[in-house]
């Protein structure tokens, strides 16, 4: 691997320092990503600034009013395992659960999950050229054959932000805390998402000085349905292929603060908000779910070999709208 | 392309460690960047602690940190301060092989054996929380850990009489 500078933050406000006073830092939390990145020199940054050991990070709250707080630093397992989470944001926890493996979700935080980078198979092999690594070519668009981490949306970029458990998040309207040496600021989640450049590896907005302290989920006065589904080849152990959250509230049997995100179609989590307007004020049915996926997917550009991640993301949707009528949650 | 040789860098030099392995306290050096199964293999010279993918997806690298099954290849050995490490090493006892172990040999639950250091540990952890885990908490629990010779039945087979002997109090018999 890349030899690096080992430096452990106690609190993120050190974090935010120390990421200030060396310019090409990276924070490095549960090291799922960043480590393989860095063994493939995708990554050379000289110094990481670890999360491993700073305080409070590791903590879920529910707050006075109702929100919750989960620290940057709080990992897929607990996630899955936590009371407050299954009570209040069963998706979540649900989606964490699901996502990679026992050894992993005990490493993997939300944070590292959130600003983790394509698994896009040419991106992450320093041997074939990539649009989004600087080169002319991108081997997607030629290549024949299935391709798994290609999104259908957003061409600039084919390759698709993998995380299943952002679309969640998305669909709870969480916003997240960004802290750099000059002190905390909220970003709304679909604000933390930057449009692919060609040459630049990240998805978020996140600078180099830049740390995630925490998520924010807001309270909610009404009762919430919530649903999530996910399409995958292996029961165990497997990236979905298409992910898909929603949530919504009823007023008078009618749909209302409808939100549909889909994780694994695109270079950042995707918010169909043609599919919330279709959805907005109607029953919660197949068939709405059934017209909702044809407004989202107008405007779906698919290279040849992902096209069939639109009908995944048709099953999807059903299912995620299913999930949330049932209730079970 | 990868170059051939790192650039000079003062993230070189060693850093000197208490690693506590295996119940035991050793006195390693070694530099920042190495993962905790570079160390283990390489410094340690504990080779049981096998080397696959190295990204996470194969699970053959699990070792136990403070009782729970983590990756060696994504870990850092410098994470490992103040942590209980448990490798395939430290897992037979005085009076020989681990309940798992024997099962494991008995039913041919290791062929090429590869896989089997992560898998023993891996099985070790889910009994230690769960003495009679049924074949879906097994195949949940194990899910990380890839075999690519037995098919998986042997395994779970194994870790089942194992339990089941574990119960009753005949380790091996
Ligand atoms: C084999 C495999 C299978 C996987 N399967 C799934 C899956 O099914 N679903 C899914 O959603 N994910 C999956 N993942 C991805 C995994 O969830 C992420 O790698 C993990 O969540 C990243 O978190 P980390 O703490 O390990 O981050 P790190 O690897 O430490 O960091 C990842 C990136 O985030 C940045 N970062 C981390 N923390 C912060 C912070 N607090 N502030 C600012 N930047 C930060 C780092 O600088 C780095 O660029 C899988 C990963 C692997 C290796
Ligand atoms: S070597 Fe660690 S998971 Fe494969
Ligand atoms: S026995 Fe060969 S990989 Fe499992």
């Amino acid at each position: 691997m890349k030899a690096f500078k080992f430096l452990r933050a106690r609190t993120c406000g050190e974090a935010a320092q120390l990421l200030a006073k060396n310019a090409d830092a990276r924070v490095h939390a549960g090291g799922t990503d960043l480590l393989g990145r860095m063994k493939e020199r995708l990554d050379t940054s000289d110094v990481l600034v670890s999360l491993c050991d700073a305080a409070g990070l590791d903590q879920i709250r529910v707050e006075t009013d109702g929100s919750i707080w989960i620290g940057a630093r709080v990992t897929l397992a607990e996630l899955a395992a936590s009371e407050a989470c299954r009570t209040f944001l069963p998706t979540l926890a649900e989606a964490a659960g699901l996502a990679a493996s026992p050894q992993l979700r005990q490493r993997a935080t939300i944070a590292g999950n959130l600003a983790q980078q394509t698994r896009c198979h040419y991106f992450r092999l320093a041997t074939f050229p990539c649009w989004k690594r600087g080169d002319d070519a991108c081997p997607v668009k030629e290549a024949g054959g299935v391709q798994d981490t290609a999104g259908i949306f957003d061409g600039a970029c084919v390759s698709a932000h993998p995380s299943s458990v952002a679309p969640v998040l998305g669909s709870l309207d969480a916003e997240i805390t960004v802290r750099d040496a000059k002190g905390p600021r909220p970003v709304p989640f679909d604000a933390f998402w930057a449009a692919p450049k060609p040459g630049i590896a990240t998805d978020t907005i996140l600078g180099a000085g830049d740390v995630i302290e925490a998520i924010r989920i807001p309270p909610r006065a009404a009762k919430q349905y919530m649903g999530y589904a996910e399409v995958r080849q292996k029961a165990a152990f497997d990236w979905a292929l298409v992910s898909c959250a929603v949530r919504y509230e009823i007023v008078e049997g009618a749909m209302h603060d409808v939100r549909v995100w889909f994780g694994s179609v695109a270079p950042a989590p995707w918010r169909a908000r043609l599919a919330e307007a279709a959805l907005q004020g109607g029953a919660c049915t197949d068939e709405a779910a059934a017209k909702a996926a044809d407004a989202a997917l107008a405007e779906a550009r698919p290279v040849a070999g992902a096209a069939y991640k639109e009908h995944l993301a048709r099953v999807a949707l059903r299912r995620a709208l299913a999930d949330a009528r049932e209730g079970a949650k | 392309m990868k170059p051939a040789t790192e650039p000079d860098s003062p993230a070189r030099s060693k850093v000197q460690m208490i690693l506590r392995v295996n119940g035991e306290s050793h006195d390693v050096a070694f530099v920042p960047h190495k993962t905790l199964l570079e160390v283990l293999r390489e410094d340690m010279r504990l080779t049981g602690t096998k080397h696959g993918c190295e990204l996470g997806e194969c699970g053959t690298c699990t070792i136990l940190v403070d009782g729970v099954p983590r990756l060696s290849c994504l870990m850092l050995g410098l994470e490992s301060d103040g942590h209980d490490i448990r490798t395939i090493e430290g897992m037979a006892g005085a009076c020989g092989a681990h309940p798992l172990q024997t099962a494991f040999a008995e039913l041919g639950a290791a062929q090429c054996g590869y896989c089997t250091p992560g898998f023993l540990l891996a099985a070790e952890a889910v009994l230690a929380r769960d003495p009679t885990p049924s074949r879906a908490t097994l195949v949940e629990e194990l899910g990380g850990n890839l075999c690519r010779c037995t098919g998986y039945l042997k395994i779970y087979e194994a870790i089942e009489l194992a339990a089941a002997r574990m119960q009753k109090g005949t380790p091996d018999a």
